[in-house]
Formats: structure tokens, C-alpha cells, sequence
């Protein structure tokens, strides 16, 4: 289990120069894994979340579903998505996600964020928001393939799951995984989150008759650290519209990392251009122009 | 349970109906998925909606509410006819041998032989086993006669029929009145075809989940263990005990009961109510399930002639017939509850308990009240109005009463009846009702016992003390039951005794300690008693150790013989927490402590063989040690421990048989010793099996103009309901709490997607729902979870109301709902074993509202 | 002492160029231009303060955005500006300040910014003009040469940008979806970039780069030779001289008047 050396930082948004204790020795990363085929949807995980991060209530309405509300909010983070699948027999597959912060090895808002500090990821693989520095500019929200952040007007700041770096920074198990009382969800290291992940799958092709069975952890985002057990790992989408390809722009990544300060160059060219172009050719005076000393007014 | 929570995950196949444990009982549920994953257990869900449980289901079945006997009678005759069945079992533990004496008639027109139609009950005396020996291979003759009985006293009623102590019997089970053949003859209607016709379930689809729940006897096998897992879907309908019995049958022909990851397993559906039909927070019976006084036990001899069994069985078989001591435990009870006052002479003061003359059931109550027979009422953490049925009859009934008390933590609609919507300035005038309302304590703010579903009594403390004016329970009933007695002390009044005499020394009457009653609860000897067997001694002011111990002189108390072995010289054993599980089946003996004598499984003696060897060896429990002569095990066997295997000592020890009962003699069941398929009182269609005996026929109906009723196959009322829960409320306090309120926020009706479509209704639109009695107003969720279904061919919807909000919350405070009740639309009609009111599978008819 | 004149003669009429005229009529009772002898008027009061409003807000613009652009610039820049929520908060307003200051900048120069034959031409030579090979600019250069109408137009296109696609990361994600907000965030930068400079450009060229320019903006007037050697055709226009003739005039007066 993760300890206190755990929530060491790896990657700093809008931060210049090396993580503070870049290349120290690193931990195990942690992991939450979800496994949807056990989920009962009860909902215990999302009152553990907002009971021990103390978020305040908001009002809800019906919406013609059993989802507590239709999206994640400044003050939600954790929400069960339910969606009705229809098989092509007609037969109704009720599925049950845990939607929240993927905690992504390559996250989409670290990169998009342009404040120093206020998005950082730790060397356990926890992408954790830090409020004090956020400017509340949401390029987050844009660059999240799993539309996850969540903007409060009033702070204006982004909020999202923390993966309970909190409670994880203790040895503690994050307050969802201690409230599901199925052991639907299960924390621990990576390794071995994906190892029981893999044989619960493979459980579910030889046992129980789900051919399509598999483990969701995108690599496109270089993994995440929070993975699923799917019944279907080929269509992710029915699962309250989970990615199947999750993409961070490019604007983010190659945008901002390589043109931006080409083209800052650039325009620093400008500067050095204007000041090549005075010391060469010098200013354009009014005519007529004063007459040289001594007749020496020589263009080279 | 007749097993428990954790020992589900032990088991190969789990049939849950009636039940939605996923969202109803989620931390239970979780032994279900342990079983799932560690075991690779299948589950088949059968159920009206598409629930959550069913999400996680490997077979789901969608089936007609309260077509549930229908199904299950299906199942038996499937697994009678492809033998899935546990055959020495059979033979050896259940009366599938048993003769039944002829003159006995199964219901092939709806009754069974001894029906009054005037009275509406039935003469029990056919349903009875005969007597005689071995007619294994005999020739069949008719029931010898009846010995001519000892000439009646002058003026006295003939004694009732009473079970032969010699059971005639045949092993090879083919005596046409054998149980067995009697059991084929039942179910031989249930075909396939038929199930499908009642229940809606393709024949197909039927045949795949019979195949898959009886699988687990293929071949023959022993080994694998099926549990069956039930709730109030199964109890609140008007023939609920004999969906159950269906059930048990059905574990019986298969050997499941008795066995880890087996059994019949009740899901109950409070924290505490197993404590509380355990400690008899029921009219008919006292603590430990003992039977009730009537006028016609007019000492307590007759009274225990009547209510203690005498052992009936084959002659060469044994039978503990453990209710034999009822008499030990109704004198320790007597001493408990009556203290000094309680004297050989005056009979242990038995004319000191009340005796029941008529049935004073829950909708008795309310109807008694209605028809001004009861003035007043205690509600305690108990809220009527929402409960009903027939909501408004109850609301009815309040403003004819003088007085009401309710006991509750939040203002609600039973304290409020008289602010219920419809109620003007004018009529409120009307009422002269006066209510008191005494702030009580939270479940959080109470310590004592909770009684699982497992049996197990698991002592709580107090977390937070009850704020403000708010008190305790004890607290509450024991001043007013002081004021009482004082008032008797100075008045006098009609039979004082055993008011004035009611033993209550606690070291603080006002507020009694729980621990002290708890103690009293256990027992304690009153003197040195001495086990001449081992030569122990039990000093006088001890606690009993166990209810063994108890006896009929005078010199044990013990309030409740069940939870004997509860709070011993030990200590509190319901307190321990040890959290050892040597043999891994989830028993853990030293958390906690279940009745019986911490018994884990029931009838465990029947996890074994003939011989005493465990059927599955790797999930042995108890099994017999013939060098120590005894039953040994991981769990307390639930038997006679010396009692070896040669000597046919029946596993099911509760029963004067010793045996599991596939058929119920005499007057165990009020509507038929064998289940039958009955429709809901209110029906879309009549009875397949036999039109002219739809219903239940022992169900009686009220009389009050509040009690209307639906017709069979009603035009107008066509759509079949259910009410039920949900995981995010817990009945009708949660409305209260913000918390759950955020997660469900106001009140819906799943109405399936087909019938929305035909109807214009969109997801989020009002609609209202009605029934003979009242109507419901909520928003329709649009659902593809219950399909419309084909009742003998002909297209029936269902659809389902959550039961959580009333008139009074936090949503209908801000009069955001249209503050009717879920139970406003339930009838007045009940099961006549239970006396569970038909919450589920009741007509209706629906509208844009 | 002079007095208010259509730079440009223009006669157009409609609102805008109604509420022009009025913004331009109301500035002059506000302040005052001084034209001394020798001197031309330039800009007026109205475009003057117009100017240098832009000028500000480009500059509140820019370097809030800085800190946006980059960590690197992150927290050298986020300090002058009360910290990153601040600085955040004040980048949209200062750069919608901007678009609308050089709106009414552009309504005020829309008539002499039309690209014209001149420009062409002037584009044709202007790599002689930007060596200083070309001592006057061509003679058919007006009121604004094609440099700066470029530049204008230039910074027209660059507010259109702004404008969208600051709109759309103003109001984020939850308004305008994830990708609209991700190809915004390019587009804004590359128009702020080039912007930039622009700017390294027009500031050169409005001081160091042309000695004599700078005072236009400040006081509004600039010297007849200025006028003569920069923008020849409005020379003519406004004193009907010839610029070439008037030029040699000077010379001749200034070769005369520095013999000893």
C-alpha cells in the first residue's frame, strides 16, 4: 500500500524546469479497479465521496433514470452511470458504470493547464487538482478526454475526484473502495489491480459465458489508474459513453509543447530582426537629409 | 434464514425471487458475489422488474407478480420428472415416505378435501398422517379406522386431530398416498405449457432456468449445494406463506436445506425485525416462538397439551421433537415475565397472559379501529399511514380514534394524519383525535441487540446520544408502564395482578439498562441445579448457559428459551467480535452469537448422510465421530450430539416428524398442506388451473366501505402493479435526509416503454395511477426494464411504484410531489398464515395525470 | 489652431460614419492639436487617445497572456497582475478592451486603409524601402503606405480571431465543447503570435525605424519634410505642393544655409 513517500510529484502543470524530487526513487503506483460486472449500482460509493470530502449538497431532479444526476459536478465527484443496453435479441442488459477521474498516466488536463502547480500528478500515478493554484481558465475541461473536470463559478475553480490522495497519503484505502459493499471495487498496486483485473476476465470468457470480456486501462492515454473489468471491452461506449479511443488534443501536446515556444521564437525574431535591421541599415530620415562631415556619408 | 449471509458464498447456484438483495440488502449481497467470484456460482434472478440484482444475474426471468407458485411448481415437476432430485435424502429427512391417510383430496378444482365454503376454513383432519407401520410393498388398502377415542366429559368439545405417534410409511416411496406420489400428483399440472399460459415466462426460457437451478443434482450429484433467496416479494401477497413452502419443498426434493450454501433464506427487511418477531412483536405467539394463550386454555395444562407436540413418526426412526420442552421454556418464561408471583400453586401465574380470542393482526388493527372497536394506539418508529394498506382507510381510522402516541424521530404522516392532503380547515375541526408525539431515539443513539436475517444477535453501541428532549425506547415504555401501574396500584381496576406483578427490577426502572434486560432475556437459575450427565452445577443468580438447562419447576427464568446461551456467566456473547474462521465457510463461532446455541446452519445434521458423512466433504460441517460417539463439527451441530446414525434420528428436530415436510398435516398451514397456484386477489385473469377457484379460498375480505376491490379480469383496472424499494431510501424516514434525497429526489412509476409509447407518456411526465381504492400521482420512468408480457396469450403490462415518499419531507415540504401515497392504492387483503398484507400484484389503471 | 478635417475628404454617410464624425467632433473640445509652422496635422485628438487605448489593452492583453502561453512565462508574468486567477480573469477583458478600441480604430481609418494601386506598387519596392536604398517612399504613397495598411488589416483579422476564439475559451469547455476549445487555443495563439511581430515591426518603424514618426501620435503634427518623405502623395494633397520640388527647395535652402 501506498505511503507518505507515495504522493511524491512527477509532473507539475505550467511548471518550468523538473518536478521538485525529479528521479528520487519511486513507489509503487496505485490503482482502483472497477468491476462492472459485480457493480450493484447501490450508490454507496458516491455518499462515501461526497461524505468525506464534505461536498455540499445540490439539488437534483428526475430525469427518467436511476443516475443520481446526468453528469459529475464541482460537488459530485462519483457518479454511477446507468444505461439500459438492448441487445440485439431484444433482451435489456442493464449496465452499471463508476464514473469519475481516471487518473491517467498522460493526462490530458496536466497538459492543458497553464498554471504552475495547480494540476499535479504524483509518482503513484494520482492526478490530484491543487486549488489554491488554479486560475480557473477550464483549458482543462478541453483537454480531459473523459469529461471529467468540473468548474464551481463561485471559487472558480475546477474540482474533480482526487483518487483520495488524502486518505491514500495515510496507507488508507480511498473512501469509495471502503464503502462498496460488494468488493466490486478493489485498490492496490497497479500491477496487482491489473493482475486480479485479467483473471476476472478470463473467469468471465471460460465461466460465464462473456466472449467479449476484458480489462479497460487505454493506453492511448498511456493507462490509467483506474481501470475497468467490462462484460464487453469491444464497445466501452454502451457503458455511459466510456471512450473507446480517448485522446488528448494535439493542441495540448504537440501544440503547446513544441509550437508554442517555436513560434514564440519566432516572434522574438521579430525583436531581434527590428533591432538587426537598425544597427545595419539604420532609420530612414526625413529628406532632405543634414550633409555629411566632411563629405563621408557612405553607404557601404 | 435457515442458514445466513455469509455462508451464501459457499454455495454453486442461487435462485433469488421475490427478493431483490442487490439493492434491498447490499452488504448481504455481497456474499452472493463472493460466491460468484470464488466459485464460479450462476445465478438466475426471477422477478417482475429487471432490478439491479437481475443486472447482475446469469439468467434473468421476467415473470408475472404473484405467479410465483406457478413457477415454482414447475420447477418441482421438472425436477421430479428428470430426477434432479437428492433421493436419500428424500427418503431419509422428509415425510416423502409418509402415508397420508385417504379421504385426503388435492386441489385439482382449487380445494382441498375439508373445505367449509361458509366459514371459509377448512377441516384439517384429512391432511393428516396415517397411522400404521412398514407397507413397503404391501398391498394398498384404505386408512384403518380411527381408534374409537375415551368418552368425552359432559359439554366438552371433541380434542382437535392430532398427529399418529406411529406413522404408517414406505420407503420405496410408491404407495399412492405416499407424500411422494401425493407431491408428483400436485405438481403433474404445473407443465411447462401451463407455466408459460400463468406466469408469462416462454416455455423455453422456463425450461433453460429449471435446467439451470436443478443442474446442480445431475447425475446424481451430492456435492453441489443450491441456495434459494427470498424476500417480501415473496411474503406480501395473500398466498405468501405457500410461495415459500413451494420453495421449501423444492430444496427438500433436492437436498439443499441443511447444507452450507444451501437452505431457504428469508432476506428480512429491517436491521432488527428477526429480533423482533423473535422476542414476539407479533400478537399470536410469545418470545421464542412460543404459541399464544386462547380462552379455550383455561390452565396451563391445557394449555401445554395443546401446544406441546408429541413425537409422530415411522416406528423405527427417532425423533428429537425438540417442542417437547415447551413446557420447560413457557415456565421459565412465565417466571421471568411474572417473577415471586409465579407459583406452582397458582399455575406459574399463566392466567396472568392475555389470551388472543380473535386475530389482532396489522390490518386487523387498523380495521378494528376503523369500525371504532380500538380507541387508541402506540406507534412506535412505526408509521401506519405509509405503510396501509389502503392508506386512506388508515388515515380514516386515526380520525375515528381518541388517542394516538406515536414515538418517531421525524414529524410524519402518522403524527400528521390529520394534515393529510383532502383534509380541510372544516374537517380537521372534526377530529378529535388527540395526538402525543414523544421524540424518540435513532437507531444510532440506542444500544442492545440487532438480529440479523442470519440469526445472529449482534450487540450495538451508542454512537451519539439522542438529542434534545428526544428519549430512549426503554425509557419511554418503562415510565409509561410505571404510570400505569402506579395508576393500578391506586385506582384498582379490572384484573390489576399482572400489571401490579410483572417482575421489573432493574437497577434504574425508568430507563432500564438493555444489558439487564438482555441478561433476563438469557436466563439465570433461580437455584443450585445440577446436570447429573457431566455433573456440573449451575449456582442459583447464575446465567444459563444454554437452554438445555431450562426446567419446568420453578427454578430457571429465561425470557426468550431461543436466546439462552445469549449473555452467559462468560459474558455477553453477542458482543465478541472474534473474527477467526478456521474452516472458512464463513461461521466465524466466536462473533456474535446465533440462535440456536450458536448454531450457524439449521438442520446441519442434513448436510451429512445416512452414515454421517458429509455429503461434500469440502464443505463439511458437522459430521459424526464414531470414536467419540458424537457429532462433531466446525458449526454446533443442530442435533442431539450422542445420537448416532444407526439409530435415525431425524435432522429436523424442530418438527414432532423429525423430518422435512414436503406435506404440512393438520393445521400447520391454514390453506393446504401442499402449495397451490392461487391467483392475487385482484387477477387480470382467472385462475388457469381452476376458474372457478381463483383465489385463495380461506382469504377473507374486509367488509368496511373503505375496502374495495378490483374484479377478476377488471376492465377498467388492467394493469398489474407491484410496490417495492429502493436501495437509496429505506422506507418512509429517508425522505427526510438530505443525502438520500440528493440521490433520489422525487417519486416516479417504472412504466415499460411499450405501453408509454401507446400512450403518449414521455420519461419525467406526470402520471397518475389508480386502483378500486385511490390513486397515486407521480413521474412515469419510461422503462425497457419490464416488458409487456403474454398472460395465456393475451398482452399484460405491469408496472412498479418505489414506496418511499408520503406527504411530509424534504421534496414534499418544497411541494414538489403530489403528496400521495404509494399505499393509498394496496388492498385490504392478507395472507392467512402471516397475515402479510398483498402489497404486490394488485390491478390498476393508468392515465396522463 | 487647426481645425478638425476629414482626413480623406471622405463624403460616405450612415451611422457608423456619422457616430465617427461625432466621436471625432466631440474628442477636439476635449483636447487640443498644435500645429506649428512647417507642420502638417496628422492625427486628431480622437485618434490619438484611440490609439493609444489600443495600444494599452494590446499591451494588458499580452502580457497577461504571456503567462498563459507558457510555463516558462507562468510566473515571471502572473506577479505583475495579482497572481494567476487574476491574471486569467483580466486577459479576457483586457483583450476584449482592445477589440473594441481598435474597432472604433478601425471605423475612424476604414476609408484610408483601402488597399489602392499605390500599394501595390509600394509593395513592389518596398524591399528598396526597407534597405534604405529608396531614400523617399514612391510618389503615389498616401495617407498610410501598404506596410501599414498590411499591418492594419493584419490586426483587423487577428480581432475577428480574437474575438471568436477568445469567446469560446472564455466560456469554456461546458459552453462550446472540448474541441472547439482545443482548436481555439491554436488559432489564438498563432494570431497572437504573429500579432507580436507585427508589433516589434510597427514599433520600430514608429520611432527608432523613422525619426520624426512618433510625435504624430503624441501631438498630433508632424514636419512638411516628414510628410514630403514618407507619404509623398498626401503631401501633395494637403498642400497641393509638389513633394519632389519641395524637397529640392530644402536642400537647396539647406546647403545654402550651412556654407560658411
Amino acid at each position: 500500500m501506498a505511503d507518505r513517500k507515495a504522493l511524491q510529484a512527477e509532473m507539475i502543470s505550467g511548471h518550468s524546469g523538473p518536478a521538485p524530487g525529479h528521479g528520487m526513487q519511486r513507489d509503487l503506483e496505485v490503482c482502483k479497479l472497477v468491476d462492472t460486472t459485480t457493480c450493484i449500482g447501490c450508490k454507496a460509493c458516491e455518499v462515501a465521496c461526497a461524505e468525506w470530502n464534505d461536498l455540499p449538497f445540490s439539488p437534483t431532479t428526475f430525469d427518467n433514470t436511476y443516475q443520481t444526476m446526468p453528469e459529475t459536478r464541482w460537488n459530485f465527484w462519483n457518479l454511477i452511470k446507468f444505461n439500459e443496453h438492448q441487445n440485439p435479441d431484444g433482451t435489456i442488459q442493464w449496465l452499471m458504470r463508476k464514473d469519475q477521474c481516471m487518473h491517467c498516466a498522460d493526462p490530458g488536463c496536466l497538459a492543458a493547464c497553464p498554471a504552475d502547480g495547480a494540476i499535479v500528478k504524483y509518482a503513484n500515478g494520482i492526478v490530484d487538482f491543487n486549488q489554491e493554484n488554479c486560475i480557473g481558465c477550464e483549458f482543462c475541461v478541453s483537454g480531459c478526454p473523459f469529461n471529467i473536470p468540473r468548474f464551481n463559478p463561485a471559487t472558480k475553480r475546477v474540482y474533480k475526484c482526487t483518487l483520495c490522495s488524502d486518505r491514500v497519503g495515510e496507507g488508507l484505502e480511498p473512501a469509495c473502495i471502503k464503502a462498496c459493499p460488494t468488493g466490486c471495487l478493489k485498490f492496490g498496486t497497479k500491477d496487482d489491480m491489473k493482475f486480479i483485473a485479467e483473471e476476472r476476465t478470463k473467469q468471465l470468457r471460460d465461466n460465464f459465458g462473456w466472449k467479449n470480456a476484458g480489462v479497460y486501462d487505454p493506453q492511448s492515454v498511456g493507462g490509467t489508474h483506474v481501470i475497468y473489468v467490462l462484460h464487453d471491452a469491444t464497445d466501452p461506449e454502451r457503458y455511459g459513453n466510456l471512450p473507446s479511443n480517448p485522446q488528448i488534443p494535439w493542441s495540448y501536446t504537440v501544440w503547446k509543447w513544441l509550437f508554442k515556444p517555436v513560434l514564440g521564437t519566432f516572434a522574438l525574431f521579430g525583436f531581434l530582426g527590428v533591432v538587426l535591421h537598425y544597427v545595419t541599415s539604420g532609420p530612414r530620415r526625413t529628406q532632405p537629409e543634414p550633409p555629411a562631415k566632411d563629405g563621408a556619408n557612405v553607404n557601404v | 434464514m435457515t442458514n445466513g449471509w455469509i455462508d451464501i458464498k459457499n454455495t454453486d447456484m442461487m435462485l433469488i425471487m421475490g427478493g431483490n438483495p442487490a439493492e434491498n440488502h447490499p452488504c448481504g449481497f455481497k456474499w452472493a458475489v463472493e460466491a460468484k467470484i470464488h466459485r464460479n456460482a450462476k445465478t438466475i434472478v426471477v422477478d417482475p422488474r429487471l432490478t439491479r440484482t437481475a443486472a447482475n444475474a446469469d439468467m434473468y426471468v421476467q415473470i408475472r407478480a404473484g405467479a410465483d407458485i406457478a413457477f415454482l411448481g414447475g420447477v418441482i415437476r421438472y425436477a421430479v420428472e428428470n430426477s434432479r432430485i437428492a433421493k436419500d435424502y428424500l427418503v431419509n429427512y422428509t415425510n416423502a415416505s409418509f402415508i397420508i391417510k385417504d379421504g385426503f383430496a388435492l386441489p385439482e378444482d382449487g380445494l382441498f378435501s375439508g373445505f367449509d365454503p361458509e366459514k371459509k376454513v377448512y377441516d384439517k383432519k384429512t391432511w393428516n398422517y396415517e397411522e400404521g407401520g412398514d407397507l413397503a410393498g404391501k398391498p394398498v388398502a384404505a386408512t384403518p379406522p380411527e381408534k374409537t377415542p375415551p368418552p368425552l366429559p359432559a359439554g366438552a368439545a371433541p380434542p382437535p386431530p392430532a398427529l399418529p405417534p406411529n406413522v404408517a410409511f414406505d420407503l420405496t416411496l410408491q404407495h399412492p398416498r405416499c407424500v411422494y406420489q401425493l407431491l408428483k400428483k400436485q405438481y403433474e399440472r404445473y407443465t411447462p405449457e401451463m407455466v408459460e399460459r400463468i406466469t408469462g415466462i416462454p416455455k423455453d426460457q422456463f425450461l433453460k432456468a429449471a435446467d439451470l437451478f436443478t443442474s446442480v443434482r445431475k447425475d446424481g450429484d451430492m456435492k453441489k449445494v443450491a441456495t434459494i433467496i427470498y424476500a417480501v416479494g415473496w411474503t406480501q401477497h395473500s398466498f405468501g406463506t405457500q410461495i415459500i413452502r413451494t420453495a421449501a419443498i423444492l430444496q427438500l426434493l433436492m437436498g439443499n436445506v441443511g447444507r452450507a450454501g444451501g437452505g431457504v433464506n428469508a432476506l428480512r427487511g429491517h436491521s432488527n425485525i428477526q429480533g423482533a418477531t423473535d422476542m414476539a412483536g407479533i400478537f399470536d405467539i410469545l418470545p421464542g416462538y412460543l404459541k399464544m394463550p386462547n380462552p379455550a386454555d383455561v390452565d396451563l395444562a391445557t394449555f401445554l397439551k395443546r401446544t406441546t407436540p408429541t413425537e409422530s413418526k415411522p416406528d423405527p426412526w427417532e425423533s428429537f421433537n425438540y417442542w417437547s420442552n415447551t413446557p420447560k421454556f413457557t415456565v421459565s418464561f412465565l417466571k421471568a415475565m411474572y417473577g415471586a408471583a409465579a407459583t406452582k400453586e397458582n399455575d406459574w401465574a399463566f392466567n396472568y397472559l392475555p389470551k388472543i380470542d380473535r386475530n389482532y393482526s396489522w390490518v386487523n388493527i387498523w380495521n378494528d379501529m376503523y369500525e371504532g372497536k380500538i380507541k387508541g394506539i402506540f406507534a412506535f418508529g412505526m408509521n401506519g399511514v405509509m405503510i396501509g394498506p389502503d392508506s386512506n382507510k388508515n388515515i380514516d381510522a386515526l380520525k375515528k380514534a381518541d388517542w394516538l402516541v406515536v414515538c418517531e424521530i421525524y414529524p410524519d404522516e402518522t403524527s400528521e394524519f390529520w394534515r393529510a392532503p383532502g383534509i380541510t380547515a372544516d374537517d380537521q375541526k372534526k377530529i378529535n383525535t388527540t395526538v402525543y408525539r414523544l421524540p424518540g431515539a435513532g437507531f444510532a443513539e440506542k444500544d442492545g441487540t440487532f438480529v440479523n436475517s442470519a440469526r445472529w444477535l449482534q450487540w450495538k453501541n451508542v454512537a451519539v446520544p439522542p438529542p434534545g428532549q428526544a428519549r430512549l425506547d426503554q425509557e419511554i415504555l418503562a415510565t409509561i408502564f410505571l404510570k400505569v401501574r402506579e395508576l393500578y396500584k391506586k385506582e384498582g381496576g379490572k384484573f390489576p395482578d399482572p400489571v401490579l406483578n410483572a417482575t421489573f427490577a432493574y437497577t434504574n426502572p425508568y430507563n432500564p439498562s438493555l444489558a439487564e434486560v438482555a441478561k433476563e432475556i438469557n436466563g439465570k437459575a433461580l437455584a443450585d441445579i445440577t446436570d447429573p450427565k457431566t455433573n456440573t452445577t449451575i449456582k442459583a443468580g447464575q446465567q444459563l448457559p444454554g437452554f438445555a438447562w431450562l426446567k419446568d419447576d420453578g427454578t430457571t427464568i429465561s425470557g426468550n428459551w431461543l436466546y439462552c446461551g445469549s449473555w452467559t456467566e462468560a459474558g455477553a456473547m453477542m458482543q465478541r467480535r472474534g473474527t477467526d474462521d478456521p474452516s472458512g465457510l464463513g461461521i466465524y463461532p466466536n462473533w456474535g452469537w446465533s440462535w440456536p446455541a450458536n448454531r450457524r446452519v439449521l438442520y446441519n445434521r442434513a448436510s451429512c448422510d445416512v452414515d454421517g458423512k458429509p455429503w461434500d466433504p469440502s464443505r463439511r460441517q458437522v459430521w459424526w465421530d464414531e470414536a467419540k460417539q458424537s457429532w462433531v463439527g466446525v458449526d454446533v451441530p443442530d442435533f442431539k450430539v450422542d445420537s448416532a446414525p444407526k439409530d435415525h434420528m431425524g435432522p429436523f428436530i424442530m418438527n414432532p416428524d423429525g423430518v422435512g415436510r414436503l406435506f404440512v398435516p393438520l393445521g400447520g398451514m391454514q390453506d393446504g398442506p401442499f402449495p397451490e397456484f392461487y391467483e392475487p386477489i385482484e387477477s387480470p385473469l382467472a385462475n388457469l388451473l381452476h376458474p372457478n377457484q381463483s383465489n385463495n379460498p380461506v382469504v377473507k375480505r374486509y367488509k368496511t366501505d373503505m375496502d374495495k376491490y378490483a374484479s377478476t379480469g377488471d376492465k377498467e383496472y388492467n394493469i398489474i402493479c407491484t410496490t417495492y424499494r429502493l436501495t437509496e431510501h429505506y422506507h418512509y424516514w429517508t425522505k427526510n435526509n438530505p443525502m438520500n434525497v440528493q440521490l433520489v429526489p422525487e417519486p416516479f412509476i417504472e412504466v415499460p416503454a411499450e405501453l408509454a409509447d401507446r400512450m403518449g407518456i414521455r420519461g419525467g411526465e406526470k402520471v397518475k395511477v389508480t386502483s378500486a381504492r385511490s390513486h397515486y400521482i407521480a413521474k412515469a420512468m419510461v422503462t425497457r426494464r419490464i416488458r409487456p408480457m403474454q398472460i395465456d396469450g393475451k398482452e399484460t403490462f405491469q408496472i412498479g411504484i418505489p414506496i418511499h415518499w408520503g406527504f411530509r419531507g424534504i421534496v414534499e415540504d418544497e411541494d414538489r410531489t403530489a403528496k400521495t401515497l404509494a399505499n393509498q392504492l394496496t388492498p385490504t387483503i392478507i395472507d392467512p398464515n402471516a397475515f402479510t398484507p398483498e402489497f404486490k400484484g394488485f390491478l390498476v389503471k393508468i392515465e396522463k395525470a | 489652431m487647426s481645425t478638425s478635417r476629414s482626413i480623406s475628404g471622405s463624403t460616405s454617410s450612415g451611422a457608423i460614419e456619422r457616430f465617427d464624425d461625432k466621436a471625432r467632433e466631440s474628442f477636439e473640445h476635449l483636447g487640443q492639436t498644435t500645429v506649428y509652422r512647417g507642420e502638417l496635422l496628422r492625427h486628431p485628438v480622437y485618434t490619438r487617445v484611440v490609439h493609444w487605448m489600443v495600444a494599452l489593452f494590446f499591451f494588458l492583453a499580452l502580457f497577461t497572456g504571456f503567462s498563459i502561453y507558457l510555463p516558462w512565462l507562468f510566473r515571471w508574468f502572473t506577479p505583475f497582475f495579482g497572481g494567476g486567477p487574476l491574471s486569467r480573469v483580466m486577459h479576457p477583458w483586457f483583450g476584449l478592451g482592445f477589440v473594441v478600441f481598435f474597432g472604433l480604430q478601425a471605423l475612424n481609418w476604414l476609408q484610408p486603409m483601402i488597399w489602392t494601386a499605390a500599394d501595390s506598387n509600394w509593395m513592389r519596392n518596398m524591399g528598396k524601402i526597407v534597405s534604405g536604398e529608396a531614400k523617399m517612399d514612391p510618389p503615389d504613397t498616401g495617407f498610410f503606405n501598404a506596410g501599414q495598411k498590411l499591418q492594419f488589416w493584419e490586426i483587423v483579422g487577428g480581432c475577428i480571431a480574437y474575438l471568436i476564439t477568445g469567446i469560446i475559451l472564455w466560456a469554456g469547455a461546458r459552453t462550446f465543447g472540448r474541441i472547439p476549445v482545443a482548436i481555439s487555443y491554436v488559432i489564438h495563439d498563432i494570431s497572437a503570435v504573429i500579432m507580436l511581430g507585427g508589433i516589434f515591426i510597427h514599433i520600430y518603424q514608429s520611432t527608432f525605424g523613422e525619426p520624426g514618426t512618433f510625435q504624430a501620435m503624441v501631438r498630433g503634427a508632424v514636419s512638411e519634410a516628414w510628410a514630403w518623405t514618407f507619404h509623398p502623395a498626401w503631401y501633395k494633397q494637403v498642400t497641393g505642393r509638389d513633394p519632389q520640388q519641395a524637397c529640392e527647395e530644402a536642400r537647396r535652402q539647406m546647403t545654402t544655409s550651412s556654407k560658411p
